[in-house]
């Protein structure tokens, strides 16, 4: 199962309900959160990545199991997620971390990370990084990486605050990564 | 772009009531605003009688199984859902004294105009349908 922060069941109902039933389950999310929608309308997979889009929230992706629809929906407020300037000054390209030594640290959440991720990375969601990063070497290149460089900012931050010397933030990040991914799906 | 959905809804059968009604809640979900004009036959959709029972296109009758089997909500549910959901319904002023009908026939929530109430709604909306 991938992990989601609120689960919404919309089985057995047809369009355009699941939608209706999603933007009214969004309202109470917090931004970057995560909503699982369990459906069983197989139009429901269009249709919710274009809702998503429409109305500016990230489709992470849907998997299906026994013609269950399984579609996770990252919440994103518009306006707020890409207005941040990186404070991080530690950078390094997408390119760059391609073969060399160190750990790649993705903060995105379990279901952004199980619908492609780079070979190899941690996981570890931005929310759950204070309490492990003392599962991290210290003396180890970490690469941070989300999906556009915000999140990785913040955390980049987060470690060399805690003590981490060797953190490096990747711009410009999963969005324009163009080698192999790895599903966990 | 345009954040309007501007919808007239001229006909009063069961099938024109769920193009109108999906459409208008899945356009309102996607934080659009949505505004229906019903005129003629079309006002059959949001009368509080006509509405509970609208007809089937002739000889599609064996369709109501279809629909019951597919868990479609019904009409008064997708008209209550829409007004829940922000969507602006306006009775045609002209075909409502051609019928003798007033507001109090209709469910709550109407406004009533004339073409020119429609017009000023949709002049910058994109899509405007027709059904």
């Amino acid at each position: 199962m991938i992990k989601a922060d609120v689960q919404l069941d919309a089985k057995g109902l047809a369009c355009p309900m699941p939608i209706v039933k999603t933007k009214k389950a969004m309202n109470g999310l917090e931004d970057g959160q995560v909503l699982e929608v369990i459906a069983t309308d197989k139009g429901s997979k269009a249709d919710l990545a274009a809702w998503a889009k429409t109305v500016g929230h990230q489709y992470i992706g849907t998997q299906e199991e026994n013609d269950v629809l399984y579609h996770y929906i990252r919440k994103c407020d518009p306006g707020k997620s890409d207005a941040v300037e990186n404070q991080f000054e530690r950078t390094i390209s997408n390119e760059e971390i391609v073969g060399r030594t160190g750990i790649i640290l993705d903060v995105r959440e379990a279901a952004e990370f199980a619908f492609g991720h780079i070979e190899g990375a941690k996981s570890m969601p931005m929310g759950e990084l204070e309490a492990r990063m003392k599962e991290l070497d210290m003396d180890q290149e970490i690469y941070v990486i989300c999906r556009t460089g915000t999140r990785s900012d913040m955390a980049a931050q987060q470690l060399a605050d805690a003590g981490f010397t060797k953190v490096y933030n990747v711009l410009p990040g999963m969005t324009a990564w163009n080698g192999e991914l790895t599903k966990n799906i | 772009m345009s954040n309007k959905v501007a919808i007239i809804a001229s006909n009063g059968g069961l099938f024109d009531a769920y193009k109108v009604f999906n459409i208008a809640t899945a356009a309102a979900a996607s934080e659009k605003e949505v505004a229906i004009f019903f005129t003629f036959e079309g006002l059959n959709l949001i009368h509080k009688q006509a509405m509970q029972a609208l007809p089937m296109p002739e000889g599609k009758e064996f369709m109501a199984e279809g629909f019951a089997k597919a868990n479609v909500p019904n009409i008064p549910q997708l008209v209550e859902m829409a007004l829940e959901l922000g969507v602006k319904f306006i009775g045609c002023q002209m075909t409502m004294d051609v019928m003798g009908l007033t507001t109090a026939d209709f469910v709550d929530g109407i406004e009533v105009g004339g073409a020119v109430t429609f017009l000023e709604f949709a002049k910058d909306a994109a899509p405007s349908l027709t059904f």
